[in-house]
């Protein structure tokens, strides 16, 4: 049964609010956490193209973490609360996006980002069917900056599956993300709401049997294997970030990224130098 | 040339990246054009008054990297001026071409300064949209020639 559209931000009882700020801090916060991890990679990636295209696909989903955290604007937060004052432990990205990187193994990077988009993507379709006008708004325009992403991991492991040295790689790769993979459709304490309201209709449990099918025949068809589909309860991360536990890699990241907003004392994002027109 | 092969010619044409390795998939040059029944992007047109000076003011915005008008390029979906106790006031409604532009700031100000300039006009804000989906087809034909010029293929 369709939901009913929901109003505008202002017009959201508190269980609808609750639930809609619960998917957006998750879709922003994936988005958001994942786009700085892919830029450890630039100027460091195995040949110039590479380098400038997992730059620009992280450049992608800092544009779409953008549109999330803009609609949790709507509710009125500032940036600052939302990203450069926020308690690490408040981030709801799921722990496959802090992950640091195995140091020069392209494979890592490569299996990481087609876990993830091919997530994005489903979570993205299933999101054209939302009951909040404000998402649905933008939910075009994020699937035309999408696909690409889920093209571009797929030729890259069909060229490291092409010996048996690239296929070790992706099958370590595979083994040693999986858990964290699986955490990406680890529910918050809204899911139940998030799906009764319609806000994104298709529960998380079903996008991840959607998930295991799509990747698991792909992987397979390049001769790698993935873990068996009853063995994947067991096998989710212990920290799963939806509820808040993160990996220890978070707190070095967190730390990074906020570190030049503290050393400077800054108690809101500034601008480098006065705007001319006002001095 | 005869070993180059033939470009695909339409979007069911473009291989399927599961096929093979593929290594440069877009290849495939199409125009379109705006439906006639289209909403947006709006270019003032028909516009009179402070509306038809904020328009005026919003041709003289270029995009930070290429000399081309937002007007031109589609960027503006609509343009609406009212009059109150607290003034005239100028309220733009456009969009982007993607997400993840980094001169967003400086464009949504730069369009904000231009529609509060005319004379008459108090103040003005910007809303910014993402649908409809800006793409291509909605550059004007100045917006062409100015890309052309600029050497950008269009």
């Amino acid at each position: 049964m369709a939901s009913a559209r929901l109003g505008a931000p202002g017009d959201l009882s508190e269980r609808e609010r609750e639930a809609v700020e619960a998917l957006l801090y998750q879709l922003a916060d994936d988005e958001f956490v994942v786009a700085d991890r892919y830029t450890d990679w630039q100027c460091q990636g195995p040949t110039l193209e590479a380098d400038i295209a997992i730059a620009n696909i992280a450049q992608d989903e800092l544009g779409h973490a953008r549109l999330w955290y803009d609609l949790l604007q709507d509710f009125g937060y500032e940036e600052t609360e939302l990203i450069w004052e926020r308690e690490a432990e408040e981030f709801r990205h799921a722990t496959l996006c802090e992950q640091s990187f195995e140091s020069g193994d392209w494979a890592d990077a490569v299996v990481r980002s087609y876990f993830y988009d091919v997530a994005e993507f489903l979570q993205v379709e299933a999101l054209a069917e939302t009951s909040y006008p404000r998402i649905a708004d933008r939910i075009e325009k994020v699937n035309g900056e999408e696909h690409y992403h889920r093209e571009h991991a797929q030729n890259w492991l069909e060229r490291l599956c092409e010996d048996a040295e690239g296929t070790r790689r992706v099958q370590a790769a595979v083994d040693d993300l999986y858990p964290y993979a699986l955490t990406l459709f680890e529910p918050t304490a809204k899911e139940d709401d998030i799906v009764e309201l319609g806000i994104r209709p298709t529960p998380l449990a079903q996008l991840r049997e959607e998930w295991y099918d799509l990747t698991g025949a792909f992987l397979d068809g390049l001769g790698v294997s993935v873990p068996d589909r009853e063995a994947l309860d067991d096998l989710v991360a212990e920290e799963t970030g939806r509820d808040g536990s993160h990996t220890d890699d978070w707190q070095r990241q967190y730390n990074e990224l906020t570190y030049t907003y503290r050393m400077l004392d800054r108690t809101e994002a500034r601008r480098l130098m006065a705007d001319p027109d006002e001095v | 040339m005869s070993d180059t092969p033939e470009p695909p010619t339409d979007a069911q044409s473009i291989p399927d990246p599961t096929d093979g390795p593929q290594y440069c998939a877009y290849t495939d040059y199409r125009s379109g054009e705006v439906p006639e029944d289209a909403v947006v992007p709006k270019n003032g047109a028909d516009s009179e008054g402070h509306e038809r000076a904020v328009w005026d003011a919003l041709f003289e915005v270029e995009d930070p990297e290429m000399p081309v008008s937002v007007v031109d390029l589609g960027l503006i979906y609509d343009v609406a001026v009212t009059e109150d106790d607290a003034g005239t006031h100028a309220e733009v409604t456009m969009t982007l071409t993607y997400t993840g532009c980094p001169a967003r700031d400086m464009l949504l100000d730069d369009v904000r300064e231009a529609a509060a300039s005319p004379d008459g006009v108090d103040d003005a804000s910007v809303e910014l949209v993402w649908s409809p989906v800006w793409s291509v087809e909605f550059v004007s034909e100045a917006g062409r020639e100015d890309l052309r010029e600029f050497g950008v293929s269009i």
